[in-house]
């Protein structure tokens, strides 16, 4: 890596800038304020319905803002961006279309040719470990294979940032840890700046290089940890004291709130 | 009367599900009994009862391979089938455009679901005269009426469909910043396959009927309603019924296309339906 590209790796992609979210009278956050530099993978952890969805698809430009900014590379955030990519919480693949449509499908609706289609479809469904179930119908995959194919359809776009909405909720534990790993592998090979809402806050300590934590009703960022384990990150950072230290650290901390919302409810 | 309308459906659902048993269960047995029994009493009944130029089962049972060989009859076939296929053709693809218009653009649908809806339940005989005097005295008349019959069920359906896209699929679809002509005519049309369907069968069976009533009401010769009311006026029942046993047959030749079609070619679709 020159060193002019070192530099770069430390300028931020993305910024959010006093940003805050109403859903009519709800206001869901306020006040978020978060930089993510470039070729970082920020994990962003939180209660349930604190709005972690709703800022992911802020950050997409799939939802308006009601204060402050976003910006990437510089430009605020109106509408999705091209370089750009989501995968969601729910698949969204199309029942309909094969997996290898399914996953060309980012690629055809921007308009690239047949030729670059063809190319970088099978490319990315073998490295999601998809080979073999190019013809297979949605319907025809298990869960961890469906996010699989979802996750393809947002690589085969070759995006400088990447946007995870709990990518691996639906799967089994094994599978969750097996696409775990794919993943950290995939962005050995291919850096990006990756956002990563999650419930787990293991997957949070072991994917991030940060960890967001929201917090708050409305929510706003209660306190973002570096996460100073080793690279790369593989199953033995899972047994690393500084792990489970960082990992308790994250624990108590969203545990308050829990224990608040218990007691609101008592 | 309140308790009477909430009892009725639970009562009328376990009376269905009792007559589905009958009829479609494993009692193959007692199903060709009955077939057998009514066979029976019409034959009897007839004999005994009806003048003899009444059709009876075995009347048309002997009359059936003349007839379904004759030119008369292959011709009235011909022609009753074609118009009913191109004017599904026809009204599918209008439709469809047309569903999809109002389904995913308030302005269209503000503008015509009066429209469309008022169509739909007016009785399209009502039409016929109109009809025969824009399109004259022949097949023209005919096809239009089955276009006209087929057209607003599928639009109806399809607009249904094209409101009820899952909100997932036109999220992914902003995000990727697909162009309008994908969200419509992929999206949107893949999207309510199964309302589509289900307004392309009501449309059949519409067209089918619209295609008989014109051919009645022109007086076309080749088709099967004419051919029907010829053979009937001229007491040749028995073939007059080998006629509509045709237009029963057409409609589940229909049926089975369909049925063959969608796993064919969608064969996500039942899967898709069932786990909902
Ligand atoms: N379209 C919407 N209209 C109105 N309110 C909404 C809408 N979407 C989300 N909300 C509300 O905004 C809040 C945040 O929702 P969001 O889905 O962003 O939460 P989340 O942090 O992703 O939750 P989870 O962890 O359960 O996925 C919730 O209280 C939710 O009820
Ligand atoms: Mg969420």
């Amino acid at each position: 890596m020159s060193a002019e590209a070192e530099a770069d790796g430390q300028s931020s992609r993305i910024e959010i800038n006093g940003v805050g979210k109403r859903y009519g009278d709800l206001q869901v956050f306020k006040d978020i304020n978060l930089e993510f530099r470039e070729r970082e993978i920020v994990t962003i952890v939180g209660p349930s319905g604190c709005g972690k969805t709703t800022l992911l698809r802020c950050i997409d430009g799939l939802l308006p803002v009601n204060e402050g900014e976003i910006r990437i590379e510089g430009d605020v955030i109106t509408q999705p961006r091209e370089g750009v990519s989501m995968v969601f919480q729910h698949f969204g693949l199309f029942p309909w279309k094969t997996v290898r449509q399914n996953v060309g499908y980012g690629l055809k609706l921007a308009g690239a040719p047949r030729a670059e289609i063809a190319e970088k479809v099978p490319y990315y469904v073998d490295l999601v470990g998809l080979k073999g179930f190019e013809d297979a119908y949605p319907y025809q995959l298990s869960g961890g294979m469906q996010q699989r194919c979802g996750l393809a359809r947002a690589l085969t776009m070759e995006p400088s940032v990447l946007l995870m909405d709990e990518p691996f909720a639906a799967v089994d534990a094994q599978t969750r840890e097996i696409l775990q790993f794919e993943l950290l592998k995939i962005w050995r090979m291919r850096p990006m700046t990756m956002v990563f809402v999650t419930h787990s806050i293991e997957e949070a300590v072991l994917m991030g290089d940060r960890v967001v934590v929201l917090k708050g009703r409305p929510s706003s960022v209660f306190e973002v940890i570096d996460v100073d384990l080793p690279a790369p990150r593989d199953r033995s950072t899972l047994a690393h004291p500084r792990f489970t230290e960082i990992r308790e650290h994250v624990w108590t901390t969203l545990m308050d709130e829990v224990r608040a919302a218990e007691y609101e409810l008592n | 009367m309140t308790t009477d309308a909430l009892t009725q459906p639970a009562d009328s659902r376990s009376m269905g599900s009792l007559l589905s048993n009958i009829f479609w269960g494993t009692s193959l047995r007692a199903k060709v009994t009955a077939g057998i029994l009514i066979l029976l009493v019409w034959q009897v009944g007839v004999t005994l009862f009806a003048p003899s130029f009444v059709a009876t089962p075995i009347g048309v049972a002997l009359a059936f391979p003349g007839v379904v060989t004759s030119k008369v009859f292959l011709i009235a076939s011909k022609g009753t089938l074609l118009a009913v296929f191109q004017g599904l053709a026809i009204a599918l693809v209008f439709g469809t455009v047309v569903g999809v218009a109002m389904g995913r653009m308030k302005v269209f649908d503000r503008a015509l679901n009066f429209y469309v809806s008022g169509f739909y339940t007016m009785p399209m005989i009502a039409l016929l005269p109109l009809l025969t005097i824009w399109f004259g005295y022949g097949g023209d008349a005919r096809l239009a009426t089955v276009i006209f019959a087929a057209f607003f069920s599928i639009v109806i359906n399809v607009r249904d469909g094209a409101r009820s896209v899952p909100p997932e699929y036109l999220e992914v679809c902003k995000a990727y910043r697909a162009k309008a002509r994908y969200v419509w005519f992929d999206i949107t049309v893949f999207a309510s396959l199964p309302y589509l369907i289900a307004g392309f069968r009501l449309a059949a069976g519409r067209a089918l009927v619209a295609a008989v009533i014109a051919e009645f009401f022109v007086s076309l010769q080749d088709g099967v309603g004419m051919f029907v009311l010829f053979n009937a006026r001229n007491f040749n029942h028995d073939v007059a019924v080998v006629g509509v046993v045709a237009l029963v047959a057409f409609g589940l030749m229909f049926e089975i296309t369909m049925n063959w079609t969608t796993r064919r070619f969608f064969p996500w679709y039942r899967r898709e339906t069932k786990a909902d």
